[in-house]
């Protein structure tokens, strides 16, 4: 009762903050990558033209979603720091309650993005007129996982950014994430596991083999890192618990 | 006597620094408690630590009649309100949005909104943008928040910190007014006297964490006793005098005092200079501050 009543009132702190311009910005961005890589394709392109998205999406995930998540996260906390609000919300809210509130709202727009993803792909196939069908298992699971890596990303930036009285550092962290992430994936795997943001493309369905001569890529299916997943998963949830921890530890 | 906030040795300290030591605060229901101290004495820890918001070392917090823990905390909480350091507020809202939210959190009647607008006199700024509102507003408008909810307990920390002489006056003749008019113990620090002079009827006084006076304000009025400065023709042999028949009198720096304002004894001391044939010029009566008691109080020269 409680939690659902908090729920509503950090709901309404999100008024005139324009949230959703900065996921649909980030799609934005997104669907115009998506219209120049479709310049030039021809019959091969489109008989794989979801794979081709199951491929190269993550990895611009990589790119765009730490930054992303560094400003999601900077804005609906940075509203707190700046007027100063800890020291009377907290004598109306349980710190942990607090904490886990606005990682759920923050993850709210974590969602929008990553469905608005999924929708891209869909239009991505409509509008070129992709002539491979569309594994619906594989696009929940990409979406998923999307959300699975950011959530996990978002935590990080969360608590980060109601630590900080300034909030370069969260987005100086975002940025430095985006450039970590995408420089990852080309780390030997052992090094690249050690990235927290390189997990955007840690769990592709699929590899990539370049057929120099013939200038054309073909793709392979690639067994789901079962051992990765788990262990990322684990990692996510002792992270967001020692930031939590550290959080409520923390005198306003 | 109904104590609205009493503290039981209570301390903090940070690593090797004990920043409140064993402090036994009690604060009578329906008062107006000036808590005053330097700046850094360990006013706004002791009000963190009745809120919650910092944790206490050892020591036990009765707030309202009820020992505050972990668990309780929220909900006896709820019958105060706190404006800390500088007012608390979301800038890209309207100061009405912001106590909306505040209300919704203290689960208090919207009706409240506005009745505590008019108390803080906003009404006029409400759908202003709190970010906007000068710092005189917004710490009128984090009154406003403290004020919902109908707080049997209100906790200021400096709440006049930053504002202008008016807003000062504003803010005193405010806070002056809320036991009588809701029954309001307040509990409000300062570092100035003469602001706790003011408003208060009781005070507190700490100093480097420790409680070192505590009573109603009238009692330490009463400290500040009067004496007697003499101006004569031979202050040492006067002084000399004064002492032989058992008088209190010092002479400082050339300047001769009768410590003590008492008629009786002001009248045996001027007799007794008269017949001892020595001149005097002048007799006048000095009171010792509060200004000075305080400093006395907490040894230092300045606040």
């Amino acid at each position: 009762m409680i939690m659902t009543h908090c729920f509503t009132v950090e709901l309404k702190k999100h008024r005139r903050m324009h949230m959703w311009l900065i996921p649909a910005g980030f799609l934005a961005v997104l669907f115009f990558w998506a219209m120049f890589s479709h310049k030039n394709t021809d019959a091969y392109d489109l008989a794989q033209g979801y794979t081709n998205l199951f491929f190269q999406l993550p990895m611009l995930n990589c790119i765009l979603m730490p930054l992303m998540l560094s400003v999601i996260a900077s804005r609906l906390c940075d509203m707190e720091i700046k007027g100063e609000t800890l020291k009377l919300i907290l004598t109306l809210e349980e710190k942990g309650c607090f904490y886990d509130l606005k990682f759920i709202h923050e993850c709210m727009y974590l969602f929008a993005f990553v469905l608005g993803e999924g929708g891209i792909m869909l239009l991505c196939g409509r509008l070129y007129h992709y002539t491979e069908t569309l594994s619906l298992s594989l696009l929940l699971r990409h979406l998923a996982l999307t959300f699975l890596v950011g959530a996990v990303v978002l935590g990080l930036q969360h608590f980060l950014s109601l630590l900080s009285h300034n909030q370069i550092l969260p987005l100086l962290t975002g940025l430095a994430g985006s450039f970590l992430g995408l420089f990852s994936l080309y780390f030997p795997p052992v090094v690249a596991r050690l990235i927290l943001w390189g997990y955007f493309g840690a769990f592709l369905p699929y590899g990539m083999n370049w057929d120099r001569a013939a200038k054309q890529t073909s793709y392979y299916p690639v067994a789901f890192p079962a051992v990765t997943f788990v262990c990322f998963v684990l990692f996510g949830i002792l992270l967001y618990l020692l930031c939590r921890w550290i959080f409520i530890k923390k005198e306003v | 006597m109904e104590y609205a906030v009493k503290t039981d040795s209570l301390t903090k300290i940070y690593r090797k620094a004990t920043a409140v030591s064993d402090l036994d605060l009690a604060v009578p229901t329906g008062s107006i408690y000036g808590f005053l101290g330097p700046n850094g004495a360990g006013k706004s820890t002791t009000m963190k630590m009745l809120l919650g918001l910092v944790k206490p070392s050892r020591g036990r917090i009765f707030v309202l009649g009820k020992n505050v823990n972990h668990k309780n905390r929220l909900e006896i909480l709820r019958d105060t309100g706190s404006l800390i350091e500088s007012p608390a507020y979301y800038g890209h809202l309207s100061g009405r949005e912001n106590l909306q939210l505040i209300a919704s959190l203290k689960q208090a009647p919207a009706a409240q909104i506005h009745e505590v607008l008019r108390i803080v006199r906003l009404e006029g700024q409400q759908d202003k943008k709190a970010g906007q509102y000068s710092l005189g507003m917004k710490q009128r408008l984090g009154l406003a928040c403290a004020l919902l909810g109908s707080p049997r307990l209100l906790l200021l920390d400096e709440p006049t910190n930053g504002l202008d002489p008016a807003g000062i006056q504003e803010m005193r003749e405010l806070i002056r007014t809320l036991p009588a008019r809701f029954g309001i113990t307040v509990l409000v620090s300062s570092h100035l006297l003469s602001e706790i002079d003011q408003m208060a009827t009781h005070v507190g006084i700490i100093n480097n964490g420790a409680l070192i006076f505590q009573d109603r304000l009238s009692v330490l009025h009463e400290h500040s006793r009067s004496r007697m400065r003499l101006r004569t023709d031979q202050d040492e042999a006067a002084c000399r005098i004064l002492l032989q028949a058992g008088l209190p009198s010092i002479c400082k720096n050339g300047v001769l005092y009768l410590n003590s304002g008492a008629n009786d004894t002001v009248l045996r001391a001027v007799r007794l200079l008269v017949q001892a044939g020595i001149g005097l010029y002048r007799l006048e009566e000095e009171q010792k501050s509060l200004e000075e008691i305080f400093l006395s109080l907490v040894g230092r020269n300045s606040i």
